[in-house]
């Protein structure tokens, strides 16, 4: 799997957000490390998947398969037939992911992650 | 970017997790732990239980009652015990974690049949091995984390 880079966030993108298009997340966890390190900011397309279908490799936010209170950061490593995606860490010693609670329904994917703030 | 570092401290975002071992809490050695301290528990209560001296149709009936209790529980708690050794085993623990613990599998698998040998036999050193290689994954999971968590046992 080729680890997909994520820009950052351009003025375009600031403007997305300030117009209320993307939803802005504080990253806890190494799980994504070096791509987000803990603290890092992201902006998130809450609208991502409305007209197309998540794709292998898109970083996500998605609320925990068991605990909905939970959302999660993580990158999309596969897709199964009937369209459940598997979510792993991209630093999968210190991840808990889609290897332990399984694939996660579509429904549950919160947006795909587009950029990350200036550090 | 200074704008940027002001709204990130003025408006703080919502949280999203790039774990989930912390909040969840999923995995534990503890469970195993306890199980198998209720192992070696339940055999010194087998070895050391009298029975009793004459042919007393109810002392041997209470004798029977609690030796079957006892086996009962060493039977249960070594099965669980067990279940909660696998799924450390097969869950919780990555191949990544196999570099740092080369002897990970040897371990496991050494647990999973002591936990086998102390339902057939009624064996003290056993259960007490037992203790002692949970002891050893509990030491091995913590070590995957960084930590250096104390092994507390009841007994």
């Amino acid at each position: 799997m080729a680890f997909s880079k994520l820009k950052e966030s351009s003025w375009r993108e600031l403007l997305l957000w300030l117009s209320g298009f993307r939803k802005r997340f504080r990253v806890i966890g190494t799980s994504m490390v070096p791509l987000l390190r803990p603290g890092d900011e992201v902006l998130v397309n809450p609208r991502a998947y409305r007209q197309t279908v998540p794709q292998v490799g898109d970083i996500v936010v998605s609320r925990h398969p068991y605990r909905v209170d939970v959302r999660l950061v993580k990158r999309i490593c596969n897709i199964l037939e009937d369209g459940r995606c598997l979510l792993e860490g991209d630093n999968p010693s210190d991840s808990t992911d889609s290897r332990s609670f399984g694939a996660v329904a579509p429904q549950r994917i919160l947006g795909r992650v587009t950029s990350r703030l200036p550090r | 970017m200074n704008t940027i570092a002001k709204i990130k401290e003025w408006f703080p975002a919502e949280e999203v997790e790039a774990h989930c071992d912390g909040p969840c809490g999923v995995y534990d050695p503890a469970a195993a732990r306890i199980n198998a301290e209720a192992v070696l528990s339940m055999t010194k209560k087998i070895l050391a239980l009298e029975p009793p001296a004459g042919s007393d149709a109810k002392a041997w009936a209470a004798y029977l009652n609690t030796m079957a209790r006892y086996i009962q529980i060493k039977e249960d708690q070594a099965h669980k015990a067990k279940t909660e050794l696998l799924v450390l085993w097969t869950d919780y623990f990555k191949p990544q974690h196999l570099e740092q613990h080369p002897d990970l599998h040897d371990v496991f698998w050494k647990a999973a049949k002591l936990c086998s040998a102390c339902k057939v036999e009624v064996n003290l050193e056993k259960a007490q091995e037992l203790v002692d290689t949970v002891k050893k994954v509990h030491s091995m999971f913590w070590a995957t984390k960084g930590r250096e968590v104390t092994f507390y046992t009841a007994g």
